[in-house]
């Protein structure tokens, strides 16, 4: 049996355990390729309009392997901390490809719930016996990759250089770089070492979101608003970068909430849709690492922004 | 303490008589306006939602009569009117407003305790005991019920009145007049009396209107500003409109929902395209249209604010069920940016081609 899997949204993060599962099931694994403006016209031509990029383009990977295949990996992901959800569109997945894509072949639809290892294990049952009857067998891949999920690493944490930027955002906008525009490199380019929010402590995290009023009921949310305030006021990073789908309904709750921590602490949003310009992206980020180190060599770390820049 | 809360329709209907019995003092801010939205949008993040914008416009035209508390109702689905509360104190905070927040969310979620003593604010400031407060509750619940009987049934009489005009005119009249009492038996007194004024209005039954269901978000399609007055509108072409989503059906499926009780028949409908509540009321959205098409209604009018995580789903399941049902769906997308113009239009030419539709046996639609 051929199953596809789609390289958008949660395969940056899981992709690695999807991979391994399936293979040990006994079936072949078609990843689709790395995302490029083709992947990405396909999904504008295949999707809802209102749809945010980063789901348009996981269209696009299904689009682009649908063909091959006799069942694409679509994850209807629930949960993966109890009483914490992705994003309504994450939950109703299978539904958006299913009624966008024509000719589709078999499909997983199953709920993903993942705040447990014996939640999860129960989820992939039910998605592994669409290959096959055997219960072992499934056991077994389940425990080869979660193994395998467990030892690899996601994220960037970068040592070697003097100035650093916290990277912060959705996983499949971070990681993507067709999506962000390979920001990462551009900012190795210019001398900028980079963090994302997996090398926050957890528990610093946890800490840092449990301040607020009302208990974020998105898990990324919690993340990047925890990782970012933690890297802001323990001077972890210099600045920090979101990175954002534009019309995200999540990042635009946390972008307010972590303006609101960090205040005069370097920010920068870069907005992403299916129209960027590089020179628009390059200008911007440039501008801001100059920020950042005239910040550090001869302003003693004053805000450039703000009030209290022009006022006594 | 000078209580406030933010309009979804008539809601303030019933928000004022559970206050006036409770004898909290309260402003009513005024209905959602075009300045309301103006000063909303102004304050607002720029990529939060049409009903965050709205809400911010009314709080602030609330403060400026002198209203210093808060009350809204929460959520912990994953649309994100659950964080709605926490921006808006940050918001109002950073404008220079001292406001208290009482947010009523659900006990799951913050714990009996929090939400008992939460509500208890109010109670303790009116300075009457929890039963006088509970009696204040259930006449508003009464009120909200009544409220969206008559209007449910002026928006579906509409197209079959005589007189043009005299639903809306009574529909109108019905709002302010209840409004102008601050006695809620005798405010209950006039909303009982407008029901059966409606049920008295001259009808034509031979007529056969376009019938319409309005679809979609719960607050755009309750609030009739969020959505141009849509409903009004239809009133205006003689065209029958329904929609399930009321306050009324928003507190039967809260109830209902404690014992998994809730909106059935809803539930049953959308089975086959979206099995599952992926929050917000994208499934009921689905359920609506489904119904509507088995009813024999002529379309439906799908209502979003842009950017909407649950309806973008449901917008994207839509067309299939356009087309296995043969069910022309219409979606208006509602923002800041109102173009009047540009919506009536569209409506315009929808129901132009539902009538087109009758006469002959196939139009082709499409999206």
């Amino acid at each position: 049996m051929k199953v596809g899997i789609p390289k958008g949204l949660l395969y940056w993060k899981y992709g690695i355990f999807a991979e391994i599962f399936f293979t040990e099931l006994g079936c072949e694994v078609i990843v689709s390729g790395d995302t490029n403006s083709e992947i990405l016209n396909l999904g504008i031509e295949n999707s809802v309009d209102e749809a945010c990029v980063p789901i348009k383009v996981f269209h696009g990977h299904v689009a682009s392997i649908k063909d091959q295949c006799d069942l694409v990996v679509i994850p209807r992901i629930m949960r993966l901390t109890d009483r914490e959800f992705i994003c309504p569109k994450f939950c109703g997945l299978p539904e958006m490809i299913k009624n966008s894509i024509p000719n589709m072949p078999d499909i997983t639809e199953e709920e993903i719930n993942a705040y447990h290892e014996k939640a999860l294990y129960k989820s992939m049952i039910q998605i592994g016996k669409k290959v096959t009857k055997d219960r072992r067998k499934i056991q077994k891949a389940f425990e080869k990759a979660m193994e395998a999920y467990q030892t690899s690493s996601c994220g960037i944490h970068d040592e070697k250089y003097e100035s650093k930027i916290a990277l912060l955002g959705h996983p499949y906008n971070v990681q993507d770089p067709f999506l962000n525009m390979n920001v990462v490199n551009k900012l190795h380019h210019l001398g900028v070492g980079v963090m994302t929010e997996e090398f926050a402590p957890k528990k610093e995290v946890n800490e840092y979101a449990n301040q607020l009023f009302k208990k974020f009921f998105w898990t990324f949310a919690r993340h990047c608003y925890g990782a970012g305030a933690y890297f802001a006021e323990n001077r972890k990073v210099d600045g920090i970068i979101y990175l954002s789908a534009f019309a995200c309904g999540i990042d635009s709750v946390v972008i307010e909430l972590l303006k609101d921590r960090v205040g005069d602490f370097p920010f920068l949003v870069l907005k992403m849709d299916e129209q960027t310009g590089q020179g628009g992206f390059d200008t911007r980020i440039e501008a801001f690492v100059d920020m950042i180190e005239r910040r550090k060599e001869c302003e003693g770390n004053f805000s450039s922004y703000g009030e209290h820049s022009y006022s006594s | 303490m000078k209580v406030t809360f933010p309009h979804m329709g008539n809601i303030h209907i019933a928000a004022k008589i559970f206050l006036d019995d409770l004898g909290v003092d309260y402003v009513v801010p005024p209905i959602s306006n075009n300045k309301a939205l103006e000063v909303g949008t102004m304050y607002s993040p720029e990529e939060m939602c049409l009903p965050f914008k709205i809400m911010i416009g009314n709080y602030i035209q609330a403060i400026e009569q002198g209203a210093d508390t808060v009350i809204i109702v929460g959520s912990c689905g994953p649309c994100r009117f659950g964080e709605y509360c926490e921006l808006q104190m940050n918001l109002l905070k950073k404008l220079g407003h001292e406001i208290t927040f009482i947010v009523l969310d659900s006990p799951r979620d913050v714990g009996k305790k929090e939400l008992l003593e939460r509500a208890g604010l109010l109670v303790k400031e009116s300075g009457k005991n929890n039963y006088s407060g509970i009696l204040a509750m259930l006449k508003g619940v009464k009120a909200i019920e009544l409220m969206d009987e008559i209007e449910k049934e002026a928006y579906w009489l509409a197209g079959y009145e005589i007189n043009k005009g005299e639903c809306k005119k009574l529909l109108h009249d019905c709002r302010q007049k209840v409004v102008s009492t601050k006695d809620s038996d005798q405010a209950l007194k006039i909303l009982k009396e407008y029901k059966k004024k409606i049920n008295r209005v001259k009808m034509d039954s031979t007529k056969q209107p376009l019938k319409v269901s309005i679809i979609g978000e719960i607050y755009t399609v309750i609030e009739p500003f969020s959505n141009q007055y849509i409903q009004e509108r239809l009133m205006d072409y003689g065209v029958s409109s329904n929609r399930m989503l009321t306050p009324s059906w928003w507190l039967k499926d809260l109830l209902g929902k404690v014992v998994k009780m809730n909106s059935i028949s809803l539930r049953r409908a959308s089975q086959e395209y979206l099995p599952l509540g992926i929050g917000g009321h994208a499934r009921e959205c689905i359920g609506e249209a489904v119904l509507a098409a088995k009813e024999g209604q002529d379309g439906a009018i799908q209502l979003f604010p842009v950017g909407c995580m649950p309806e973008i789903v449901s917008k994207s399941i839509l067309p299939t069920i356009s087309k296995d049902k043969d069910f022309p769906i219409m979606t208006l997308v509602l923002d800041e940016m109102t173009g009047q113009s540009g919506y009536i239009t569209r409506i315009e030419a929808f129901l132009d081609l539902l009538e087109r539709r009758r006469e002959t046996s196939h139009v082709l639609f499409g999206n």
